[in-house]
């Protein structure tokens, strides 16, 4: 919340309060509560309960068990009924076996038996399935979270994209702005041919190392000495503006190098990128300081009202 | 006229909101009436030893009558009436049994008021989860004003609180939500009753460097006043946690108050401090020091500490679970209200941040406390409603108590039940 900011002259708690719930959904993503969690964890489950919205073959498969546990177990004509007349009391066992025809005459102990083990049986299914819906339900749970967490990540890796583009746009804004810092002489004489266009001071310009370093050394394998600062002839200086025009109109048409989002060209659009034959016919223009040159380019290229943060 | 202030502790030493609201009552109605508190010899009320002497003092110019109070119940007794009215189908038997572990009983200050109750115009009675407001209150129903401080617990929903409610002459309430919340559940009976409040006594200059220097407290934080060993105290420890790790460098968090339980276990945190229990002095200090005033409780349904926090021009931050508090920042503008610990984290943040947004809640603050809680605004409706209800004799006798039989019929639903379907 550290751009969280209030300037009025009265507070409005509820307003406040409104505006920071705004910004942590923002933030967060979707701002799901535990119960909400809980919510949509009952609601996948309950689809997952009912056998109209179940889409998978588990519901059959868990028929199937249930079908299975309550089919008469096999091993039921081979149980045995001493079951249900143990006693760890040795008088009372013999009293039992002695009684025992006796009683079956009355009962049916193997059904009794029978019954004794399936009760038992179904104890223990019970048991197993309230384990088992324990299972899935925590385990819904965890995926609806996991869901809530990588909804919320991607939220984040959009945020970070978005930034990482502005700062790429920043970027190359700052780099259209060449400067160049022309010698005195060559101040002079541009002042006095061109008095009404230059209008900046001169001393807003300043050199960058990087384009002069680098342009230096074009010109040096290009066959001509390296010429430091502005003894640069008007034809190298004319080079230089084309080539840098044709970079950014090809850089603009690449897909990996455009202005990110769309970002509407202001200004004077920029010339398409020229053959390199075609360089060499281009009509000479009307020589001009590189400041003058580059200024109307870094207003076009990159202006500061076309880097909008977010 | 003479009025009988019964609260089950009593004196400048003994902690907790419903007994500062009483003895900030007391001391002020006794410049305008006879008052006599009457009171236990108890001081803690986890132990409810009688540690005062039984008998009559003169506290800041309140006669004060001390009764010896019977022994507590165990935590395994009180923890099975409790399992039993909140969850269990019960009897109003059960929930006396309940209530009087909670809170013992003093059959001496029952007598007193029972042969005295001629002697009194009206007995306030404050606290209403307390045996003594129970017997009480049935015992000069006549005569009973209750300031009952409700909270909305599962306990709100038991049946005896609902009959306590419906019997008294008079209810004084401290918010409109507590208000709402016994009307829902008295359903049905009409009773006479009026949001007053109470106010607060703050030092006209606290002197914050004063505590910073006695407790070595460096750089901003925010300050928790209360119980350490409760829910909230705990739930505090840990969102701050959550809000340290997010925040690298903000505000320390300093805890003021009795207990070392589930808070000491958790509290070894670099940015959370301990202060103790502080005396009132330094309590002032230590407010008008921090940033802002954390009221992490989520059943309280007014609070004293967010009264004195505004007062000293401090914001509150409040959890936005009680209605009460939720009502009280929103009316006053004075606070902000966290429902989760995503909201706790951006609300401090906001308010750390933030100089501007923290000194307007704190002036709203000040402000609502003048407007609404100053001695002659509470004074005056204290007034009112006591010489209204003198006037008015239309309930003089109010209902005798449940017979035996009644009270042994297991025909109450789980108290939790009955709060959630009033929630």
């Amino acid at each position: 919340m550290a751009d969280f900011n209030v300037r009025a002259d009265s507070v409005n708690v509820e307003q406040i309060m409104e505006q920071i719930r705004a910004r942590i959904r923002e933030k967060r993503g979707v701002d799901y509560t535990e119960a909400e969690i809980q919510q949509l964890a009952t609601g996948r489950l309950e689809k997952f309960i009912d056998p109209h919205n179940v889409r998978s073959d588990l519901l059959q498969e868990f028929h199937r068990v249930r079908a299975a546990s309550d089919a008469p177990d096999p091993s039921e004509e081979v149980i045995d009924e001493s079951v249900l007349f143990e006693t760890h009391r040795p008088w009372l066992r013999s009293l039992r076996k002695v009684l025992r025809p006796i009683l079956k005459l009355f009962l049916n102990t193997k059904a009794l038996a029978a019954l004794s083990l399936r009760a038992k049986a179904e104890v223990s299914r019970r048991s197993r399935d309230q384990l088992t819906f324990e299972l899935l339900h925590n385990l819904v749970v965890e995926m609806t979270r996991l869901g809530v967490e990588v909804k919320n990540l991607s939220m984040r890796v959009e945020s970070l994209q978005g930034r990482l583009e502005f700062n790429e746009r920043r970027a190359r804004a700052l780099e259209s702005v060449v400067v160049y810092k022309p010698s005195e002489a060559e101040t002079t004489d541009s002042v006095s041919r061109a008095p009404m266009r230059d209008a900046r001071p001169v001393a807003e310009f300043r050199p960058r190392a990087d384009v002069q370093t680098g342009a230096g050394q074009t010109e040096a394998s290009g066959g001509g000495a390296p010429v430091p600062g502005g003894s640069e002839g008007p034809g190298q200086r004319s080079r230089r503006r084309r080539r840098r025009r044709g970079r950014r109109g090809g850089g603009m048409q690449g897909p990996g190098g455009g202005m990110p989002g769309g970002m509407p060209m202001t200004g004077s659009s920029p010339a398409p990128a020229a053959p390199a034959d075609e360089a060499t016919t281009v009509a000479p223009e009307p020589e001009q300081p590189a400041h003058e040159a580059s200024a109307p380019e870094s207003n076009g290229g990159g202006s500061d009202t076309d880097l909008d943060p977010q | 006229m003479k009025l009988a202030v019964v609260v089950q502790r009593y004196g400048p030493a003994v902690r907790g909101g419903t007994e500062g609201q009483a003895r900030y009552v007391a001391e002020h109605l006794a410049q305008h009436a006879d008052v006599e508190v009457l009171t236990t010899c108890a001081a803690s009320a986890s132990t409810w030893a009688n540690e005062f002497s039984a008998g009559s003092e003169t506290l800041n110019g309140v006669q004060v009558r001390r009764f010896r109070v019977s022994a507590p119940a165990s935590a395994s007794t009180r923890a099975r009436h409790a399992d039993r009215v909140f969850t269990q189908t019960h009897s109003i038997a059960d929930e006396l049994q309940w209530l009087e572990a909670c809170a013992p009983l003093s059959s001496s200050l029952l007598r007193h008021l029972r042969k005295n109750a001629s002697a009194y115009d009206f007995c306030l009675f404050y606290g209403y989860r307390s045996a003594i407001t129970y017997y009480g209150s049935y015992a000069v129903a006549s005569k009973a004003i209750l300031i009952p401080r409700v909270e909305s617990d599962p306990s709100i929903g038991t049946r005896i609180f609902a009959d306590m409610f419906g019997n008294v002459r008079s209810i004084l309430f401290d918010s409109p939500e507590e208000r709402s919340l016994v009307q829902t559940v008295c359903a049905g009976r009409s009773m006479s009753n009026a949001v007053i409040g109470a106010g607060v006594d703050v030092p006209q200059s606290p002197q914050p460097g004063r505590f910073r220097q006695k407790r070595n407290i460096r750089g901003p934080f925010a300050i928790y006043i209360g119980p350490m060993d409760g829910e909230s105290g705990t739930d505090l420890v840990r969102l701050f946690a959550r809000y340290a790790k997010e925040a690298s460098s903000g505000l320390s968090l300093v805890l003021v108050g009795e207990g070392s339980g589930s808070v000491g276990a958790v509290a070894n945190h670099p940015r959370i401090k301990r202060a103790g229990v502080l005396d009132d002095t330094d309590k002032f200090d230590a407010i008008a020091a921090a940033e802002a005033v954390i009221v992490p409780s989520r059943f309280q349904s007014f609070s004293r500490t967010a009264l004195e926090s505004w007062a000293l021009g401090k914001p509150v931050l409040a959890n936005g679970e009680s209605k009460a508090l939720t009502g009280q920042c929103v009316r006053s503008n004075g606070g902000l209200c966290y429902r989760n610990a995503d909201e706790f984290v951006g609300m401090l943040q906001a308010l750390e941040q933030n100089r501007w947004l923290n000194a307007a809640l704190g002036r709203n603050g000040r402000q609502f406390v003048r407007d609404h809680y100053d001695w002659k605004v509470v004074g005056s409706k204290y007034h009112d409603m006591l010489m209204k209800l003198q006037n008015d004799r239309s309930k003089d006798a109010g209902a005798s108590m449940p017979g035996w039989f009644a009270r042994r019929r297991r025909d109450v639903s789980p108290s939790t039940e009955t709060t959630r379907s009033v929630a």
